[in-house]
């Protein structure tokens, strides 16, 4: 189970949820982080695909993720379109999860972070739904 | 057979804010401001109207009213076409695309004479409300949008990841940001001239952090026209003229981040892309005498010019710091001053670099003239260079 942040507004940008997708995005908002899994070569994507990106194939498996990685980099945002002014400044990172997959999300981390530092994937709950974020942990 | 393509002329409104309010009295109209470009642009190359047959535009910002404005535009100038007229879109690499669309129908014999031009205004929109567009643009809607990533925080992490990575210091990237304004005081079409200090660029407020104001580009509106000639054309005119040697692309099949994590700041597209260009025009790197790069902040000018292998890698920053990609140095870089200070009407941005490397293969550069230049290099990009476009082109007469 991811842990998780509940934030008492909406989203600012929610994302759309597709017949496919709401898979990942109820799952998320159960504590869950998982994407899809190639049968045919099984290699992961990223973000969840009902094709697979590297062979095309169409035959794909959920499979659960661990929501631990690395920080790859990182940038506080002090210039946002108009959905984000009342976040501003905000974090914004890139994580390479544990099983070889990047991503991109929020980071939250009380000081800047240094690169490479471990962090967890967190489940945010908004009052409309979820989002996910990447938490550094702290040794 | 195929046949050389060559740059006889080129034209481009100085950069700045010309858009006006969609309120305001008297208008500044897109199609009005390219029209006389482009006729600066045919006398500059000395063409005959007759031997124009394709038009190939920079599709506009969204905010241009008037729409398929390339058919718009065929009759405000009346001219009839036998190759084409079309509007290309590709984010930043945009102009780069549409010379490319042009050099293909004179290497396909559909015409003598062909015209990459087009005019990007964007200013009476405010920036705020333009990153609601550009961050779709730049982004995953679904995936990245939701977290409010803007175009330049991608290339802040190659920032923060280039100085994790080899050790560069804050000035060193910030003294980019001082040599393009050093540049652009010499051009009159910039849009930014007024010298600044490395203690200006390190004061700014943080837009994208580590990147302040100084190492961001403006936001612009600008206009060009480049006039594209089949090489028999452009050798009749017994005038000098640039002449495309070779051309490379490559797009990694990534958007914005690569899902399966590489060395995102290797910028691997621009590495590829230059390496075709290169073995086109039968050339390495070290042959190269300037280059005009496409790179919206500081940091992104220091990966190109390593991915394009004009600096060691990992050195970019520090070179520049001490003078190498400046004019009068071994490789000087975007002589017009570059993005951040020539400025960067995004959808025609490459347009500028074209035109600054035909006034540099022509000698007629003036006060940025490069002493004795007759290879240069260009790239344009999209993305977080994800796709990079290369050009190699050469001075003739």
């Amino acid at each position: 189970m991811l842990p998780r942040l509940d934030i008492d507004r909406t989203r600012a940008y929610p994302p759309r949820v597709t017949a496919f997708t709401q898979t990942f995005w109820s799952g998320l908002q159960n504590g869950e982080f998982a994407t899809t899994r190639c049968d045919a070569c099984d290699k992961l994507a990223f973000p969840p695909k009902p094709i697979c990106p590297h062979c095309w194939s169409t035959r794909l498996t959920w499979t659960p993720l661990s929501g631990l990685g690395r920080l790859y980099s990182q940038t506080v945002v002090h210039a946002g379109p108009t959905v984000f002014a009342s976040e501003i400044p905000y974090r914004v990172g890139i994580v390479d999860l544990d099983e070889g997959v990047r991503l991109a999300t929020r980071i939250i981390a009380d000081t800047e972070p240094a690169l490479d530092a471990a962090v967890e994937i967190v489940t945010l709950a908004y009052r409309d739904g979820p989002l996910f974020a990447a938490r550094v942990i702290t040794p | 057979m195929t046949r050389n393509v060559a740059i006889i002329g080129a034209a481009g409104l100085p950069v700045r804010k010309w858009q006006t309010a969609p309120g305001d009295e008297i208008q500044v109209l897109e199609h009005e401001v390219l029209a006389k470009v482009v006729i600066e642009a045919m006398a500059d190359a000395g063409a005959d109207k007759n031997d124009v047959a394709s038009l190939v535009f920079a599709q506009p910002r969204p905010y241009t009213t008037q729409k398929y404005f390339a058919t718009f535009m065929a009759n405000y100038l009346r001219l009839p076409c036998t190759g084409s007229v079309v509007e290309i879109l590709g984010n930043g690499m945009t102009a780069a695309l549409a010379f490319e669309a042009a050099a293909n129908d004179i290497r396909l014999g559909r015409a003598k004479v062909a015209l990459a031009l087009g005019v990007n205004f964007e200013t009476a929109t405010p920036a705020v409300d333009h990153m609601m567009n550009s961050m779709r643009a730049t982004g995953d809607v679904d995936f990245h949008s939701p977290f409010g990533f803007t175009p330049i925080s991608w290339y802040a992490m190659d920032a923060a990841r280039y100085i994790h990575e080899f050790g560069s210091s804050r000035a060193e990237l910030a003294s980019v940001a001082v040599k393009n304004r050093r540049h652009a005081a010499l051009n009159p079409i910039a849009q930014l001239r007024k010298p600044i200090t490395l203690d200006d660029v390190l004061a700014q407020k943080p837009i994208v952090e580590p990147l302040g104001l100084f190492e961001v580009p403006p936001r612009g509106d600008g206009a060009a026209c480049i006039v594209l000639a089949d090489e028999e054309v452009a050798r009749a005119r017994g005038k000098p003229y640039v002449r495309v040697r070779g051309r490379g692309f490559f797009h990694e099949g990534a958007h914005q981040i690569n899902e399966v994590p590489n060395d995102m700041i290797a910028l691997v597209a621009a590495a590829k892309a230059a390496q075709a260009a290169y073995a086109e025009a039968s050339v390495s790197a070290q042959d190269i005498d300037l280059a005009e790069l496409y790179a919206p902040c500081t940091i992104i000018e220091v990966l190109a010019s390593e991915a394009l292998g004009l600096v060691p890698r990992g050195e970019g920053a520090r070179r520049c710091s001490e003078g190498e990609t400046s004019l009068g140095g071994r490789i000087p870089i975007c002589t017009s001053g570059g993005l951040q200070s020539r400025g960067h009407p995004a959808h025609v941005t490459p347009f500028y670099s074209f035109l600054e490397i035909n006034q540099q293969l022509t000698g007629r550069a003036g006060e940025r003239q490069v002493a004795n230049a007759r290879l240069a290099a260009t790239s344009a990009e999209l993305g977080n260079y994800n796709a990079a476009m290369v050009h190699v082109l050469e001075g003739v007469g």
